[in-house]
């Protein structure tokens, strides 16, 4: 398939935040669609990515999706306590600063990756996380991240090939 | 054209719903089916008034016999809707049910989104997303496991008997354990019980009769549970039986108690009284042995003697036996609140008692033979306060050791001491009573006659302030043992001194230590420290851990008519799965690749369920399928990616991600440049 990033209207007054947002699949998803029963309107900016649990979400994850992208990643998962799988959500929480900082050294502002919890009954919450966050990149901008991986020379980035070996 | 993803072979159905206009009233179907038909590996994209009725479930079966299709994706509603429905259909179509992948487009697209083109564009992501996906899908099989058909129950409360009951009656085998030598748990210790007024020991007695007299049920007094393996299915629980000491009933038990050099504060009755090292709680109990309470026996032989040296083994060692069951019900039960030295006068005053204690000491069988006196002098003024270690505030109340704080409410101390008070008042008409509470909350059926009845009867209600608890000293005058000073809000918040004769704290109830517990069965803890269900309200007594399942109290404060009615349920549950006789279990479940696996243990910690293993022989990991819940966690943290995920492994969540991402096509262009004829495009 033909990559025709450089296509995209960055920066320019069509330009819209794309942002990805990994949820779990038994509280945060379910409060997604607790929000849609409530007929909560909020940005489409946020594509949505399931996993059974947040503790399925990959660092490289992450950053695979700001390489392929994205403007900002979004990560949600059960409150404390309240995991699903016991403890899959509190492994998430203590791998989220490692993301954080490696972020960080990539020079890639704060505000496009977000951490959060919400759960099954948090419709409300997740549609004002999904505002916020979608405001703050807006506020940002775009990324160009797979554009100046490319211009510095990281070309595994924008290769075609799936982010799981890409990234590797 | 041929399949995208590098996959010839693909050939993928987009099924779009309209959802009534529930979805097409926002996001324009029909161009959506158009660019579902450019995405590389479609071979099929089509609308359906409805998909999960059935002519539209019908047109997916015909469309996947007829077209060839090899993947299916459904945009429509939530997955938790019909995602199984969309993949039953694929099934009856011969194809893998989880080759099937659904595309929430009416939750999370046309109900959140007002905009038609955006709403448009973002279910054609969406779309996309699940059509990238489904080519990297491999067949999954549901696992299936054996299930033994019998059931352990931890804790011989009423809970526990209450399940172990129902489990049997429907012919399950039962083994019932209980850590302490008798069993009756709080039950026991009661006196007149709500809504009913029946003696405690009466309904006791009859569900002892019922459980220990059953065939299918095994008991275990003294055992204490030790270690755990295994998992649904089968349960291998190692419990250490404590001996009692007590063989046979001695011909002269009392004679053999009397010759009990030994005493210590006798439990059962709360601390009001003493017991010998040999002991029976009361008359009645059950198993009807007395037991040796080792920690005050000294050895001293004194009761062997007495018993003529028959029925009494001071030198029994503790044994260990291994229960197998299919199914764990949790009737651990609860704690009340562990008052503080001087909390409230408590411990420092001897007229400062608990609920639980008054409870004894109206027990005509219990300690004072059913006198309500404290040190001999009797009672003329009794104050009740509500909310000991209950609806606790920051700022307010001193946190308890682990430094937490009590914020909920205890459910059951309001109806307790209105239905106490009453039978006080019923008992003893002189008496005075003053009830000082935040709020009362009377809140089952017939609670609410108990405070009527207490108003009735002359009760005094006294509201304070939670900023500003009451306080309790010595009476300066000396006239009566206790005063309690309080605002009085009910009124214009006027001071008050209320001296009285005996104070009695409604405590609250806290959840166990169950550290061990909690290790040995995983088991999810609320931010309470009570056990946690997996949702409140559709599975309201199973834990996350499969094959676990929850019996009153441990799960919270309850009464004893809701303990009773949450372990039937939990009975219940249990009994659907073990008569089963097997189970199915996603197939999410985490795979080694042996070729990149390093050996280096990550993922045995990283597992919360302890479902990884490493294989000494080849030192690299290896996955209990049986134990594998299907988070992922371990996939997420491998560092040499050896450990994949099915149905969410690096290639599908990559597809996903690189085809949400991908530059979007003009969706305009695409409906005015290409013209399809019907709303059903096979190619």
């Amino acid at each position: 398939m033909e990559r025709r990033r450089e296509d995209r209207q960055d920066g320019g007054s069509g330009w819209e935040p794309r942002i990805i947002g990994f949820l779990c699949q038994w509280c945060s998803y379910t409060g997604a669609d607790n929000a849609g029963t409530a007929r909560i309107q909020y940005p489409p900016n946020v594509d949505v990515i399931k996993v059974m649990c947040s503790g399925r979400v990959d660092p490289e994850l992450v950053l695979a999706a700001l390489a392929r992208g994205a403007d900002g990643v979004l990560v949600l998962g059960c409150h404390p306590g309240d995991c699903h799988y016991i403890s899959g959500n509190h492994k998430t929480m203590v791998r989220m600063p490692l993301v954080r900082s490696v972020l960080r050294d990539f020079g890639i502002e704060e505000g496009r990756f977000r951490h959060d919890w919400v759960s099954a009954a948090e419709g409300e919450k997740f549609a004002r996380v999904v505002a916020e966050m979608t405001e703050e990149v807006r506020r940002l901008g775009p990324l160009r991240w797979p554009q100046r991986l490319q211009e510095s020379g990281f070309r595994t980035c924008a290769a075609p090939a799936p982010c799981g070996e890409a990234v590797r | 054209m041929s399949g995208g993803n590098g996959n010839g072979s693909v050939r993928v159905g987009v099924f779009i719903c309209h959802c009534g206009g529930n979805i097409a009233d926002v996001v324009d179907v029909e161009a959506a089916a158009q660019a579902a038909a450019r995405m590389p590996g479609v071979a099929f994209s089509s609308t359906h008034m409805f998909c999960c009725s059935d002519p539209g479930q019908a047109m997916i079966v015909q469309a996947i016999r007829d077209h060839g299709l090899n993947r299916v994706v459904v945009a429509a509603c939530s997955p938790s809707l019909h995602e199984a429905t969309f993949r039953r259909a694929a099934a009856h179509a011969g194809l893998n049910p989880f080759l099937c992948l659904h595309a929430n487009i009416r939750e999370q697209v046309s109900w959140v989104v007002r905009d038609r083109a955006q709403a448009t564009r973002k279910a054609v992501r969406l779309i996309r997303a699940a059509v990238a996906r489904s080519a990297h899908l491999a067949p999954l099989e549901r696992r299936r496991l054996p299930i033994r058909p019998s059931v352990l129950v931890i804790g011989g409360g009423v809970a526990g008997l209450t399940a172990a009951r129902d489990l049997a009656s429907r012919g399950i085998e039962v083994t019932l354990i209980e850590s302490s030598p008798f069993l009756g748990g709080r039950l026991a210790q009661l006196y007149r019980i709500y809504p009913t007024g029946q003696f405690a020991r009466d309904v006791l007695n009859r569900l002892i009769r019922e459980v220990a007299g059953h065939p299918k049920v095994k008991i275990y007094t003294n055992a204490q549970l030790w270690s755990s393996e295994g998992f649904i299915g089968d349960f291998r629980t190692t419990v250490r039986l404590i001996p009692r000491g007590v063989t046979e009933e001695p011909a002269d038990l009392q004679a053999v108690l009397d010759a009990c050099p030994e005493e210590a504060v006798d439990q059962f009755n709360l601390g009001l009284a003493k017991r010998k090292a040999i002991y029976r709680p009361y008359d009645g109990c059950y198993p009807p042995l007395p037991a040796i309470d080792w920690r005050t026996c000294t050895r001293c032989g004194a009761c062997v003697e007495a018993a003529g040296g028959r029925g009494i083994q001071l030198d029994q060692e503790p044994e260990q036996i291994e229960i197998r069951s299919g199914a764990i019900v949790l009737a651990v039960g609860l704690d009340t609140y562990p008052l503080r030295h001087g909390e409230y006068g408590y411990g420092k005053f001897p007229e400062v008692i608990t609920l639980a204690q008054l409870n004894r000491l109206l027990d005509p069988t219990g300690p004072t033979g059913g006198r309500v006196e404290i040190r001999g002098r009797p009672v003329r003024r009794v104050g009740f306060l509500h909310c000991v270690g209950s609806l606790q505030r920051k700022g307010v109340h001193p946190p308890m050791r682990d430094g937490r704080i009590n914020e909920y409410c205890s459910r059951v101390c309001c109806t307790t001491t209105m239905h106490t008070a009453a039978e006080l008042k019923s008992r003893f008409p002189e008496l005075q009573v003053y009830d000082f509470h935040e709020h009362i909350r009377t809140y089952g059926r017939k609670h609410e006659n108990y405070y009527d009845r207490v108003c009735e009867q002359g009760v005094v209600f006294i509201r304070f302030d939670p900023a500003r608890p009451p306080r309790v000293e010595s009476d300066p005058k000396g006239e009566w043992p206790l005063v309690v000073r309080t605002v009085d809000r009910l009124t214009s918040g006027e001071e008050l001194e209320v001296p009285l004769d005996l104070l009695v704290l409604a405590t609250g109830l806290v959840a166990r230590d169950m550290k061990r517990l909690i290790d040995l069965y995983r088991c999810s803890v609320g931010p309470d420290r009570f056990l946690l269900e997996v949702h409140p309200k559709l599975r309201p007594v199973e834990l996350a851990s499969s094959g676990l399942f929850l019996a009153g109290s441990v799960q919270g404060p309850m009464d004893i008519a809701e303990a009773t009615a949450a372990a039937a349920a939990a009975a219940s549950k249990a009994a659907a799965l073990v008569c089963a006789g097997s189970i199915e279990l996603d197939p999410y479940v985490a795979r080694v690749d042996e070729t990149r696996c390093s050996g280096c243990r990550i993922c045995l910690q990283a597992c919360p369920f302890g479902a990884i293993a490493r294989r000494e022989e080849t030192r690299q990991a290896v996955v209990n399928e049986a134990l594998c819940m299907g988070c992922g966690t371990c996939a997420a943290l491998c560092p040499c990616n050896a450990i994949q995920q099915c149905g969410f492994d690096d290639r599908q969540i990559g597809a996903e991600l690189e085809a949400l991402l991908a530059p979007e096509p003009e969706l305009a262009a695409v409906s005015s440049q290409e013209a399809f004829d019907g709303k059903a495009q096979g190619r």
